[in-house]
């Protein structure tokens, strides 16, 4: 029945959708596709524009990786393994990245919910849709001692205060707010976890924070 | 476009290929004339981002990452590079102001270009902080924190911009643009993950470069597709620095140019703070780096880009740059061999070339 490193995809008519919660999240926010909804124009420069407006939902889906997707909704962390030569991923690769492994499928492996940060940054200025929460932390965090790292916030933290290599566990959303998304939960120090004593270079980053701090506060 | 340009009826392809456009696109062009079947081929790119507000046009440009895993949690791109740049400067015991050099050094070069961004919106209004102002590495210092160790000075531009350049067969070059034209003597184009937190240790780098490689500190595919370029022309990896007369590389951030400088071999972990120090990539130094500004001075429009900083290290090599730049200050003379880096992701498409007077 086919090569077993290809990925499994069900016929249209074998998904029903039982568990649909497409517009749990939604809110007011109503599609209307493409609209135009008005003009400018400069007559010294005889330059004309026009506003359109574009709402549109779509979806990816996770396809071979919905266990992770259905995890997070549930509280879990799911990675994969190459049962060839034991590599742990998270995210998940269905497929060994080893060429010697070639394209060995991987193994679903529960993780625990507990990483090291590998690197991380201080957040001052982001997308529209994040400027509210600044400053935040992104860390790269290697989780349960995988050959890979993920990005996601420590929050619980002063943004000075981060250490490459400090322990960090997975704090989760209400399960009612869950989306299947890497926004379902976020990083915090690890229980036990003490932050050091300031130093020049932390004093800097809380210096270089303050104004990002009292901006926010500005912001509606 | 091809259609309003009156090239209806001829070949033509479309190269999307995030910060590497252009030089994917230069890179198809050069595939194109090296094969035989043309010679003479078009290569265009813009960009329009001053359509969106800055906040707006990075969350748009965060979505050419992973969006599954990265954009969703907050990510945009600086904040990737910064997490990236921290743990690069931490191991290669480098500081802020360091970054800063190439900060200063590109800003300060495109003030001598009026047809500059930074020139246009800082240097020349009188509304600006930094009008008629020579840049110092505390104007990066005090400038807005955008992601540790990033500041906005660190950063690039966001802007509107397009560029044209043709990839002609020799004998054309010879007939219609004698004097004038430059030779493409290598080439290469390299991929890395989607993800910069794949590559932490990732086995096929590992194969070629060692254990725990390129880590998420390392450009693999700039260090790669270099190598590719430097054994085409015939440069030898240790004598890159002292060969290369002029060079155009992609500063989204001045971390990333520093980044470059180490992965095309023009220093190393132990000398890459004294290479930084001692202003080896300034005018006088070995390669001066970006002297047509960059993309934190002259500008990012990112599928122009690639195709800009390929005309700007031409115009050193065919001596175009006084009439160009309206000024001899930022012109390199006598420069023979140029490079031109273009970058997209977190590094996960490089392409490099070598170019040289004929
Ligand atoms: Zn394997």
């Amino acid at each position: 029945m086919g090569d077993k490193r290809m990925h499994k995809i069900p016929g249209h008519n074998d998904i029903k959708w039982d568990d649909k919660n497409s517009d749990k999240f939604r809110g007011d926010i109503k599609e209307t596709g493409i609209g135009f909804m008005g003009y400018d124009f400069d007559s010294a420069t005889e330059q004309f524009k026009v506003f359109l407006h574009y709402d549109q939902l779509y979806y990816w889906k996770y396809g071979e990786v919905s266990k992770l997707g259905k995890g997070f909704v549930e509280g879990e962390f799911w990675g994969t393994q190459c049962p060839k030569c034991g590599d742990k991923f998270f995210p998940p690769r269905v497929n060994c990245w080893r060429l010697d492994c070639n394209l060995e499928r991987s193994d679903w492996i529960k993780l625990s919910e507990t990483g090291i940060v590998h690197t991380f940054t201080i957040a001052g200025w982001s997308g529209k849709s994040s400027l509210k929460r600044h400053p935040f932390v992104l860390a790269y965090v290697i989780v349960d001692g995988c050959n890979t790292s993920i990005a996601n916030e420590i929050r619980n933290i002063e943004p000075w205060d981060p250490e490459f290599g400090m322990p960090v566990k997975v704090v989760w959303k209400p399960k009612a707010e869950r989306q299947g998304t890497v926004t379902d939960w976020w990083f915090e120090p690890a229980d036990g976890w003490k932050a050091g004593p300031m130093t020049p270079e932390k004093e800097r980053m809380k210096k270089l924070c303050q104004p990002v701090i009292e901006w926010v506060q500005t912001m509606k | 476009m091809h259609d309003h340009l009156g090239l209806v009826g001829l070949p033509h392809v479309r190269i999307e290929n995030g910060g590497n456009t252009g030089g994917s696109a230069l890179y198809g062009a050069f595939l194109a004339v090296k094969s035989g079947l043309f010679d003479c081929v078009g290569v265009y790119g813009w960009e329009t981002m001053d359509n969106v507000t800055q906040s707006q046009g990075s969350e748009f440009i965060a979505l050419a990452s992973d969006t599954r895993y990265e954009a969703l949690a907050g990510g945009i791109y600086p904040i990737y590079y910064a997490a990236m740049a921290y743990k690069f400067m931490k191991e290669n015991n480098l500081t802020e102001e360091d970054f800063a050099m190439a900060a200063i050094k590109n800003r300060n070069y495109a003030a001598d270009n009026e047809k500059s961004q930074f020139y246009r919106s800082d240097y020349n209004n009188p509304k600006s902080p930094y009008y008629k102002k020579t840049l110092t590495v505390e104007d990066v210092m005090e400038s807005r924190l955008i992601s540790y160790p990033l500041k906005r000075l660190d950063c690039c531009l966001m802007s509107r911009g397009g560029a044209f350049t043709l990839v002609t067969s020799e004998e054309w070059a010879k007939k219609h643009a004698a004097g004038n034209y430059v030779e493409i003597a290598g080439a290469g184009l390299s991929s890395c993950t989607i993800r910069a937190g794949d590559r932490i240790d990732y086995p096929g780098w590992n194969e070629k470069y060692g254990k725990g490689y390129p880590d998420m500190t390392e450009f693999a595919a700039c260090r790669h597709s270099g190598e590719v370029a430097y054994d085409m022309a015939g440069i030898e990896y240790k004598n890159a620095a002292k060969e290369i007369d002029v060079a155009e590389v992609h500063d989204a951030f001045s971390s990333s140019e520093t980044q470059i400088y180490k992965a095309l071999h023009w220093c190393d972990k132990d000398n890459i703070q004294e290479f930084v120090r001692e202003k080896r990539t300034f005018l006088d130094g070995d390669v001066p780096t970006n002297i047509g500004g960059g993309l934190m001075g002259y500008g990012h429009p990112v599928g122009a880009t690639g195709i800009m900083s390929t005309l700007e290290t031409m115009y050193h090599l065919n001596d175009t740059a006084p009439k160009k730049h309206l000024s001899s200050k930022t012109y390199v003379k006598d420069a023979d061999t140029g490079l031109v880096n273009s970058h997209a992701g977190t590094g996960t498409s490089i392409s490099n070339f070598i170019l040289r007077r004929p």
